[in-house]
């Protein structure tokens, strides 16, 4: 029997979509089947507090109607967390509410939370793919995808009723969604472009940044028109940017009712809030950094030792090939302009994808080698330039596949498809076995080129922070050994997140949590540099200096929990 | 191999990477000191550390492990908040991944065991300094009188106190209650680095100084010593200095002053004139501001 050919068309149309869609899903399930062994970190709580409240209002329109839209009952839900844009709460609240109260899908309230989360996840890894399979091939999309979900830290952040995953979404949405109205130029392309950005600017801060890349992107591809427009006394800009300009700060308003009172003063105080940020505290080269300047290297080293080595080198073959292209590019413009010919021009690209790539990766790091620029999230906030990051790097997989199609010609085939499947898995299976290997302690997991974890201990790296662990610490000690009614100092966790784990019985409902060592007849201590004091406060309260057990990966104590004697 | 050669064959060097990558993380990962390991080097160290040896862990981050497998018989305060490894004739240190402590560059190594992935060396000291009286342990209202300004501070034996990121050193269950909230005794400072000391926490309150007596001390050649705040009270570099002086029988040893941003200082006073002799030590503390100066020193005489 002959089996029907499995051969895509040329054109990247619905079956990529499928494609994108069935990768996102499956990270999806990933994430939904660890999830639960996650606990929660600081910021969680205050989101899913806000996000109830925000859900609540907007179930208020039908249950209130007009009386919602006074500025009391609007600001009595929206001044919850209103340092941050309202969109990924309101759906973390709505999420909460229909697929746990309403329909109960999910047991836990905080994984319905979570899922909005989850599924910008599933989305970055969509787009991604699309994106690669349209600026270079199928198999550099799909490469590219697979590279971007298993990097640790993306891994863990995906996972979070949090901001970082999301906002990584919607800027890659946003590149390729402009990218493709400044090919496409129909009318819903460019509204798309507007809305997509209002997302944008509705999800995080970020987003204020992908301006510094998508115009001068947008008026290099139209630079002939806008030259001609000029030369004729007008202005022509290209449709999308114009787009972007109007309707992003109108949808990021329509989608933030905080704003609808008092626009303008509230919009000054969100931005200064963030530029006067405070600075939290962050160990790098086992130096705790609290202040401004923040180290010019934290990037770039953070970057080599959390994102997997071989999707770096990937990321760099890919890089360097584009790079050389731009460069003979630019000689061929250079020897027109001096009248001269330059053999083999690579062809023009109309849309300038490189350009759109590189300036994307630049504004997402650039602010990162800025010494006032806090360095508290770790790798987090540069998160955006990760898709763009893996798309370089599923180009480079193409590079080096065909030069393996060159270095073994005559192949049939079969043996053509085993061997690059072979080369597949030989540069996913490591960052397969790295990601699955740090859950749930993504933010102390180091790639082994620095030693693994125990190696970011050894160079003075972060170990964690947001006092997530807790719940490690329960699950391995606390609920099979602590006594009925037992108090615990639970440090760097919140009430709130103590509270919700009791709710969904991950840590034993009688333990009671408490505000200070003393108070206490078991003591934790998430270990980050600037937290040694709490253990040392800790060896005075109790009187030992012994902790009674430490939750710990690869032999690096993540949480000492301290038993009274 | 010709150049051509490698050029054709250089791709393979990516999948290599990937698997190399993929072998260290396994390696690294199943490569753990184990609790086995922990516990005979434990044993081992039980047999052979006498009081007055230094038992410390390599490297730093391993500390926590290494406390609750030696337990605070071995791993005692002193040696975990040591103000320094001067008075150490012998070391043995415990470490994991190859690692040895900065702290005994220049000392000479005796032995080494392994325990597995556990090994223990054994360190001497080429001029290991002899302590007479450690202030530290004088803190008792046997020894000890502290007064601040006019008042008194008297001794009470309560709970310890202690809190969260940001609370400071922890309160003593024995310690000199002064009027006005404030305390000395001995407790466990963070340093700028975040390491542990023991010392006398000791804060000036700013408009008074804050006196301590300590009697019949056993005086030496010299009063060493180490002084420093908490780290958040002096890492932002804005609080006023912190003076500490010693006299003993009328006339002044010596004044060390501490500005922020010194971390855990040391000093050394000669003090050969009294060697030999017991006294009363007074020590006094001053600061032209009082705001957070959560202060702490340590002294022994040598």
């Amino acid at each position: 029997m002959k089996l029907p050919s499995l051969r895509l068309p040329n054109r990247i149309g619905w079956r990529d979509h499928a494609i994108g869609a069935s990768l996102g899903l499956a990270y999806l399930a990933w994430l939904l089947g660890t999830v639960r062994s996650l606990g929660f970190p600081r910021d969680e709580g205050v989101y899913f507090h806000a996000g109830t409240e925000y859900a609540r209002w907007w179930r208020s329109i039908v249950e209130r109607g007009g009386d919602a839209f006074q500025q009391g009952a609007i600001d009595s839900a929206f001044s919850s967390n209103h340092e941050h844009p309202a969109l990924m709460k309101t759906l973390f609240g709505l999420s909460g509410w229909l697929f746990h109260e309403k329909w109960h899908v999910f047991t836990d309230a905080s994984t319905a939370f979570r899922l909005p989360g989850m599924a910008m996840a599933a989305l970055a890894i969509w787009v991604t793919y699309l994106f690669g399979a349209r600026a270079w091939n199928r198999r550099s999309g799909l490469v590219a995808a697979i590279l971007f979900a298993l990097m640790p830290r993306v891994f863990f952040h995906a996972h979070l009723a949090c901001f970082d995953v999301p906002i990584t979404a919607m800027w890659i949405l946003c590149v390729y969604v402009h990218w493709r109205a400044l090919e496409v130029r129909s009318l819903g392309w460019i509204v798309a472009a507007g809305v997509v950005f209002g997302l944008a600017l509705d999800t995080k801060l970020n987003a204020w940044e992908l301006p510094f890349a998508l115009v001068p992107h947008a008026l290099f591809v139209q630079r002939h028109a806008v030259w001609r427009a000029l030369k004729a006394g007008r202005i022509a800009l290209p449709a999308s940017l114009v787009s972007m300009a109007v309707l992003g700060p109108l949808v990021l308003i329509a989608l933030w009712p905080y704003l609808w009172n008092d626009t303008l003063g509230r919009l000054q105080w969100w931005f200064e809030f963030h530029l006067h940020h405070d600075y939290y505290n962050i160990e790098f080269l086992g130096k705790n950094y609290f202040s401004a300047p923040s180290p010019k290297s934290y990037l770039p080293v953070m970057v080599v030792a959390t994102v997997p080595t071989v999707t770096l080198l990937l990321f760099l073959v890919g890089a360097m090939d584009r790079g050389a292209v731009a460069f003979r590019r630019v000689r061929a413009w250079v020897g027109k302009l001096l009248g001269r010919t330059v053999e083999g021009a690579p062809p023009r690209d109309p849309l300038e994808t490189d350009l759109l790539l590189a300036l994307s990766f630049l504004a997402a790091i650039a602010p990162f080698f800025l010494p006032k620029t806090p360095i508290f999230g770790g790798t987090k906030h540069w998160m955006p330039a990760y898709p763009v990051l893996a798309l370089f790097a599923g180009r480079g997989f193409d590079l080096v596949a065909a030069a393996m199609g060159r270095a073994l010609p005559g192949l049939d085939r079969r043996r053509q498809l085993a061997t690059q499947a072979l080369l597949f898995a030989c540069v996913t299976f490591g960052p397969l076995a790295i990601t699955e290997h740090s859950h749930p302690f993504g933010l102390s997991s180091y790639v082994p080129l620095i030693g693994g974890t125990a190696g970011g201990a050894d160079f003075g790296l972060n170990r964690q922070f947001w006092g997530y662990t807790t719940q490690d610490a329960a699950e391995e000690y606390l609920n099979p050994k602590a006594p009925r009614g037992a108090t615990v100092f639970i440090h760097d966790t919140t009430w709130d997140a103590w509270a919700r784990m009791q709710e969904e019985g991950r840590v034993r409902g009688d333990l009671r949590a408490v505000g200070a060592p003393g108070e206490a007849m078991f003591s934790l201590v998430q270990h980050e540099l600037h937290m040694n004091e709490v253990d040392y406060s800790i060896w005075i309260a109790d009187g030992t200096d012994a902790p009674a057990y430490i939750v710990e990966h690869d032999g690096v104590p993540i949480v000492s929990v301290y038993r009274r004697p | 191999m010709s150049r051509t050669s490698l050029q054709r064959w250089a791709f393979a060097a990516l999948p290599v990477v990937g698997l190399v990558e993929l072998a260290a993380h396994a390696i690294q990962t199943r490569s753990v000191a184990s609790d086995p390991d922990w516990e005979a080097a434990r044993a081992y160290v039980a047999s052979q550390a006498k009081p007055e040896d230094l038992v410390a862990f390599a490297p730093r981050w391993a500390d926590p492990i290494g406390r609750q497998h030696f337990g605070p018989g071995l791993a005692t305060l002193e040696r975990e908040a040591r103000p320094d490894e001067t008075r150490f004739a012998r070391a043995l240190e415990v470490s994991i991944r190859g690692a040895h402590l900065p702290a005994f560059e220049g000392w000479r190594r005796a032995s080494v065991q392994d325990f597995g992935s556990v090994a223990v060396t054994t360190w001497e000291n080429p001029a290991p300094a002899q302590v007479i009286d450690d202030l530290v342990s004088l803190v008792d209202p046997q020894r000890l009188r502290v007064s601040r300004g006019d008042s008194d501070c008297n001794f009470v034996h309560g709970t310890p106190q202690s809190g969260n990121l940001g609370y400071g050193p922890a309160v003593p269950g024995d310690r000199f209650a002064c009027p006005g909230n404030g305390f000395v005794g001995a407790s466990v400072v963070a340093d700028l680095d975040y390491v542990p000391h023991r010392c006398i926490f000791a804060p000036p309150p700013g408009n008074a100084p804050l006196r301590l007596r300590f009697a019949d001390v056993r005086f030496g050649h010299s009063l060493h010593g180490h002084h420093a705040l908490y780290v958040e009270a002096e890492r932002d570099r804005k609080g006023a200095p912190v003076t500490i002086s010693f006299k003993s029988g009328g006339s002044t040893l010596g004044t060390v002053l501490h500005r922020d941003g010194e971390g855990w200082k040391p000093f050394e006073l000669e003090t050969s004139s009294l060697a030999g002799q017991r006294g009363e030590l007074d020590v006094e503390i001053t600061s032209p501001g009082g705001d957070r100066r959560l202060y702490c020193f340590e002294a022994d005489t040598r």
